[in-house]
């Protein structure tokens, strides 16, 4: 088990090699005015454009450009922000918990109702819980997030005035920023109730309701229809028989015997969904404005901000390899035949 | 077979799985009774019916197959239209089984212990602590040594021999009166089968329940059964005392099946074998299922079903009997 661990943390460095230089290797098809031309505020300016690229090297070969970054990374210095207008590392710290918390919340609702809904589904096969759990999963499915993310907006702000889009509240900013809020996690949902304020709480949470259920109901069809045709297999196996022959009662078969196995491959599927989350949630945080990490990679996309999206790349990176040793981590949990061997 | 000492007694059980190509009857009137403390051994080709007859007798047919008709008595209840609350507590406790592939038929994340104890506290108000303690006594009863370690290992961990002794020992937890036991060798290799066929023997003698024994291997029927009845296309094609199946078969198929039997003393070139293949399911003559195979078969045997002629300890299903009876 540890060396499993450790084998695939070795895979760590390799595969952030192989994404920072692809990606690394894309910018530089823009020229090197281009990609001066972000430092430079003032069109005034301009004529210190050589200035710039002669200062930054970047005229110089690929490799050596991405040598001199690989360098400073690995320093701890990612580099400087231009479209954050802060370190590219202390843009990550800002705003990765606001993702991490949104991802996690959505996971959460995911395999919770996904698990559950499958299960019934199979269960109660060609009933009519499985016909209304699968109109759902197909209705979810086939809706795009943007459409879903627009309407629930509209119903839930615009008529309702449930919940509230945009960022937080001037309060919450206040208090956040003030002297006496102390950061224990830097998650606001944890540290608003460590700090006992409930206002925070209360309108962190408000702003984190329509995103999670926009990019839950995507991610809940697949995981409905994922569990319910492994819950079918399952049921169908002969050890399934053999419960009912020692004449147990139908929950023990359903959850204990059959669940425990059905629930295997939704391990890789949630696993994926959660990095998918942490990295792509691009759109919904978009959509809502929320403070995420994912806007933080679209506006340095779209400002050129090559440091950006370079950090920005290199954490998913990170995540991805992470996110999967997480899955391998929780199979093992599960299944003994992986645990043991 | 004296039906009054009878445990279990199975009445004209037919049954049916619905296909696409529509309803298909596996089983055509089947009739038997397993006396007390004695072992009834089912014997057929694949295709015959004896997997189906032995799941539809707990009911745990999958649930495309129906039970038309018939009953399966046992003591004094009739277990096919038994609501499943009252059904699930004979099951294992009182009626127990064991399958064909011991190694599919435990559940691969659940430990043999755990998989073991819960059938025991399923039945019986113990403490988890004595139904565990109870496990491993059992598991010792198997012939599994080092059970305490044992118990807490998973089905993968276990040989095929091993997974099917935790079945028996699954299955003889509560100490029922019934066994049924569908083809339990015939996925273990040929020097295990005998093994776990005394095992079972053994067992069942010292706790005097009775066994129902499936199985498409005529050789076995002779170590283990008392009785014999012979399955063809969903009928009973012949019942007797086994020493009577062996020395004076009665039906042409029976007797076919015993000619194929290869004796080790004799060399043959070619191995005997009755010509043609079984019916299908669903595409047989309204006769005698036999018939396209029988060399002895007339015109009726086409036409009409022969009843079982015969005394109530050799009975058999052929016109050719009928002057006989």
């Amino acid at each position: 088990m540890f060396n499993y661990v450790l084998r695939r943390l070795l895979l760590l460095p390799v595969v952030i090699l192989g994404v920072t230089f692809l990606l690394f290797f894309l910018t530089q098809r823009l020229s090197p005015e281009m990609r001066a031309s972000l430092y430079i505020k003032d069109p005034r300016q301009m004529g210190a454009l050589e200035e710039v690229i002669q200062k930054y090297g970047l005229r110089d070969s690929v490799f050596k450009q991405y040598g001199h970054w690989l360098a400073n990374a690995l320093k701890g210095d990612l580099g400087y922000s231009q479209s954050a207008n802060m370190p590219v590392g202390q843009a990550i710290k800002a705003y990765l918990p606001a993702t991490v918390q949104l991802a996690v919340v959505t996971i959460i609702l995911v395999v919770f109702f996904g698990v559950w809904f499958g299960c019934v589904s199979a269960v109660k096969k060609d009933k009519w819980q499985d016909v209304v759990a699968r109109l759902f999963s197909v209705g979810g499915f086939s809706l795009p997030i943007f459409v879903l993310g627009l309407l629930l907006l509209m119903l839930f702000y615009g008529r309702l005035g449930w919940f509230s889009p945009g960022g937080y509240s001037v309060y919450t900013d206040m208090i956040v920023h003030g002297g006496d809020f102390h950061s224990y996690t830097g998650f606001l949902l944890v540290d608003s109730l460590l700090n006992l304020n409930f206002r925070v709480f209360g309108d962190v949470l408000s702003h984190l309701v329509l995103p999670a259920v926009t990019l839950c109901i995507g991610s809940f069809a697949l995981m409905v229809r994922v569990m319910r045709s492994s819950m079918l297999e399952e049921l169908g196996k002969d050890y399934v028989r053999t419960a009912r022959a020692k004449g147990l009662a139908p929950w023990q078969i359903t959850y204990k015997h059959a669940g425990k196995n059905a629930v295997i491959p939704v391990i890789t599927l949630a696993s994926i969904q959660f990095i998918r989350l942490l990295g792509g949630t691009v759109i919904v945080e978009t959509i809502f404005e929320y403070p995420g990490i994912g806007r933080f990679g679209v506006i340095a996309a779209q400002q050129l901000d090559i440091a950006g999206i370079m950090g920005f790349s290199l954490m998913v990176a990170v995540l991805f390899v992470l996110g999967n040793l997480l899955s391998d981590v929780l199979y093992t949990a599960v299944d003994p035949r992986i645990r043991l061997d | 077979m004296n039906s009054s000492s009878a445990l279990l007694d199975v009445q004209n059980l037919r049954v049916s799985f619905s296909t696409e190509e529509g309803t298909v009857q596996v089983l055509k009137g089947l009739s038997y009774s397993l006396p007390k403390g004695k072992v009834l051994a089912v014997v057929g080709e694949s295709g015959s019916g004896k997997t189906v007859h032995a799941l539809s007798l707990l009911r745990l047919l999958p649930p495309t197959a129906d039970i038309e008709e018939g009953h399966v008595l046992f003591e004094g209840k009739d277990l096919v239209s038994l609501p499943e609350r009252q059904l699930r507590k004979l099951r294992g406790a009182r009626i127990s089984m064991i399958f064909q592939d011991p190694m599919s038929s435990l559940n691969p994340v659940l430990t043999v212990g755990e998989q073991l104890k819960e059938t025991i506290l399923a039945h019986r108000k113990i403490s988890k602590l004595r139904a565990k303690a109870a496990a491993i006594r059992l598991l010792k009863k198997v012939g599994i040594s080092d059970a305490a370690r044992r118990y807490d290992q998973y089905p993968f961990q276990f040989s095929g021999g091993m997974c099917q002794r935790v079945m028996i020992a699954m299955a003889l937890a509560l100490k029922p009166q019934v066994l049924i036991a569908d083809e339990p060798t015939t996925a273990l290799d040929v020097t295990i089968q005998a093994q776990i066929l005394r095992l079972i023997k053994n067992l069942q003698q010292q706790t005097g329940m009775s066994a129902v024994f499936i199985t498409h291997n005529l050789a076995l029927v002779a170590d283990v059964a008392d009785e014999v009845l012979v399955l063809y296309g969903g009928l009973c094609m012949e019942k007797a005392s086994v020493q009577a199946i062996f020395k004076n078969p009665l039906h042409p198929y029976t007797q076919g099946l015993l000619n194929s039997l290869v004796s080790i003393n004799k060399k043959e070139d070619l191995l005997p074998a009755i010509a043609g293949n079984p019916p299908v399911p669903g595409k047989e003559c309204p006769g005698c299922p036999f018939a396209p195979r029988c060399q002895r078969a007339e015109k009726r045997c086409f036409q009409t079903r022969p009843p079982l002629f015969g005394k109530r300890e050799h009975q058999a299903a052929c016109w050719l009997l009928e002057e006989k009876a």
